[in-house]
């Protein structure tokens, strides 16, 4: 099958500056959409999965508290028994991976005579816990000293607070529990549910919530031992009462929980997506339409309805990936790293390959099965009768 | 041996419940390098005969052969490669493609065609050339005017080098110096280059400069004759 010459095609995008701009605006906005869907499950996701947990971690709260470790309360002595009771957990010059840690959601103010309650995602830990979770890093400052009121603050914990980011800068102070605490350290943890979060020392938490017997839970670090050994430690002590899950897979179930959610997204992209397709099959009927006479007479030369329609796909594809590009380059410039809430915490707007492909295999799309029907549609016309047409 | 050889050639089409039947069993033998005019009113079935000469619409019933070769038994696509070589098309309308220059409006045909670059620049060249565009080459269809867009056309229609050039009231959008212009330079092609010629017309001087005509009425042939008389004739 002899082709039509590509020029062709691309000079038929200067017929109509008006079509051509609705064409790349369309297929530019689907990509956008699709960029922003996808780049808001993918953060999602990859925040929940806690994909950049190095050690395998094992998570000991309160049973019948699986679904919240906030609402989990299991006695300060855990920490202790578990490091003394389960053999092969991690160890580093001395320390052994158990951190007792307190989860809880406290009213903060950005300062004393601020009117507006803000929620933040309070971590009460000892140090060990940067050990255990070696995905924290701290980019500035230093960590809280216990006793000072101090505190460290996450990478996107102003998001979850509704505050500008250098208000959280090292020096700042935030409001709470009667006092003013002072920020002395920044980490970083990306794409986990640490990052949204504030961390100070556990003892200072334990006052500010009234709970100094009592922690959230303790999470542990697999070396030689696993999740079965911690898991039957949990079981055999029913004084305790707690229960042993893998950090993993209590994110996974979280993650699950937001199912209806992320499904919510992708219809809603799906249908304003459909919507971009209908627009475009629209604009490019409207094009091929002005020219089935040509069409004609492209087949009354010799061309055959492959190489026609080839042609007009590639003349509509052209122009979808020209405005799926620029949407995808808007996207990644305006869309990737924006932080969201949610009841959690916090998650990135993340655009990375995946994304980015979806996005732009959606834009591509939009021109291949906008130009397939309507130029179907012209083709089924007897070439005397296209010749006709005006 | 005749060229083109027609038997009971019929086309009718169907709308509702009635039968239109533009063409009713004729037979036409056209010889090599004859030119030939067709003439008659509106629905007389001319432009229909021409058509299926031409390959672009397929009869009822009926056969065509055209060079030894019977295209009514072709299928679609083999039909398209057969025109692509065989057959040169002018249109009343002209139908260039606006967005190609004459020399690509020309040179699009024999991109259907195994050649070279350089081979099919030279033989668009001397079609333009040949019908006395040349210097028009790089300018858009709407660049020229009726008369310099139709020699474009004939260019087109004459680059491959077909076996019968069809052109279906390639006059009738032009005044009358443009049309006598166009039908000289088809009475040179056919002359000079013993080309087939198939002409539509209603006009009895465009009409005058063919070979011989045939006048169409109903679907049937109601004459077959010299051009002499066909002014005469009653249109």
């Amino acid at each position: 099958m002899r082709q039509l010459p590509f020029e062709y095609a691309y000079r038929n995008l200067g017929r109509s500056r008006v079509r051509l701009f609705a064409s790349l605006l369309g297929s530019g906005l689907v990509v956008l959409l699709v960029l922003a869907a996808a780049g808001f499950i993918r953060g999602m996701q990859l925040t929940l999965a806690q994909q950049d947990t190095l050690h395998e971690n094992v998570v000991i709260l309160g049973a019948g508290s699986e679904e919240s470790i906030e609402r989990s309360q299991i006695h300060a002595s855990v920490a202790g028994i578990a490091a003394a009771s389960i053999a092969g957990l991690r160890e580093a010059a001395g320390v052994t991976f158990v951190s007792p840690e307190i989860h809880t959601a406290l009213p903060v103010w950005a300062s004393a005579d601020d009117d507006q309650v803000r929620h933040a995602m309070m971590r009460g830990v000892r140090p060990v816990a940067l050990l255990v979770h070696s995905e924290v890093e701290i980019v500035d400052g230093r960590p809280p000293r216990a006793g000072f009121d101090e505190l460290m603050v996450g990478g996107i914990a102003s998001t979850r607070l509704g505050l500008a980011d250098e208000r959280l800068a090292v020096g700042r102070t935030l409001y709470f529990d009667n006092r003013d605490w002072t920020i002395v350290g920044r980490f970083s943890a990306p794409n986990t549910v640490m990052d949204a979060e504030i961390w100070l020392p556990i003892t200072d938490l334990q006052i500010a919530t009234r709970r100094e017997s009592s922690l959230s839970c303790v999470v542990v670090t697999l070396d030689t031992a696993t999740f079965a050994d911690v898991d039957i430690f949990a079981k055999s002590r029913l004084d305790l009462e707690i229960i042993a899950i893998g950090e993993r897979d209590y994110y996974r179930s979280i993650a699950a929980f937001y199912r209806p959610i992320r499904i919510m997204i992708i219809v809603t992209a799906a249908l304003i997506a459909i919507g971009g397709l209908l627009g475009g099959l629209n604009t490019m009927y409207a094009a091929f339409a002005a020219r089935v006479r040509e069409i004609g007479l492209l087949q009354t030369l010799g061309y055959t309805r492959g190489a026609i329609v080839l042609n007009l796909t590639e003349e509509s594809v052209f122009t979808a990936a020209c405005g799926a590009i620029a949407g995808a380059a808007m996207g990644l410039l305006f869309l990737d790293g924006i932080a969201i809430r949610f009841s959690m915490g916090a998650f990135a707007i993340t655009v990375d390959a995946p994304v980015m492909l979806t996005a732009l295999a959606g834009g591509l799309l939009v021109g291949f099965v906008g130009a397939i029907a309507p130029a179907a549609r012209c083709l089924r016309m007897p070439i005397t009768e296209a010749l006709k047409a005006h | 041996m005749n060229l083109i050889e027609c038997r009971n050639l019929t086309r009718e089409y169907h709308k509702a419940d009635t039968v239109i039947r533009p063409l009713d069993g004729v037979d036409l033998d056209v010889e090599r390098g004859e030119f030939l005019a067709l003439m008659g009113p509106s629905g007389s079935g001319k432009t229909t005969l021409l058509n299926l000469i031409a390959g672009i619409d397929a009869p009822t019933a009926g056969t065509i052969v055209v060079d030894g070769v019977d295209i009514t038994r072709l299928s679609r696509n083999r039909l398209a490669a057969w025109r692509s070589v065989h057959v040169g098309y002018v249109f009343q309308l002209y139908n260039l493609i606006p967005v190609l220059t004459a020399f690509e409006n020309v040179e699009l045909p024999l991109l259907l065609q195994k050649l070279s670059r350089r081979e099919r620049r030279a033989r668009t060249g001397n079609a333009l050339e040949a019908v006395g565009i040349a210097d028009r080459a790089d300018h858009f269809p709407r660049q020229l005017s009726g008369g310099q867009e139709q020699r474009v056309a004939i260019a087109r229609a004459i680059v491959t080098d077909p076996t019968i050039i069809v052109a279906d009231e390639p006059t009738g959008d032009l005044d009358r110096p443009a049309a006598d212009d166009i039908m000289n330079l088809l009475t040179r092609l056919n002359e000079e280059s013993h080309r087939t010629i198939l002409l539509v017309t209603h006009d009895p001087q465009t009409a005058g400069h063919a070979d011989r005509v045939i006048r169409l009425d109903k679907g049937r042939f109601v004459s077959d004759r010299r051009p002499e008389s066909v002014a005469e004739a009653p249109a």
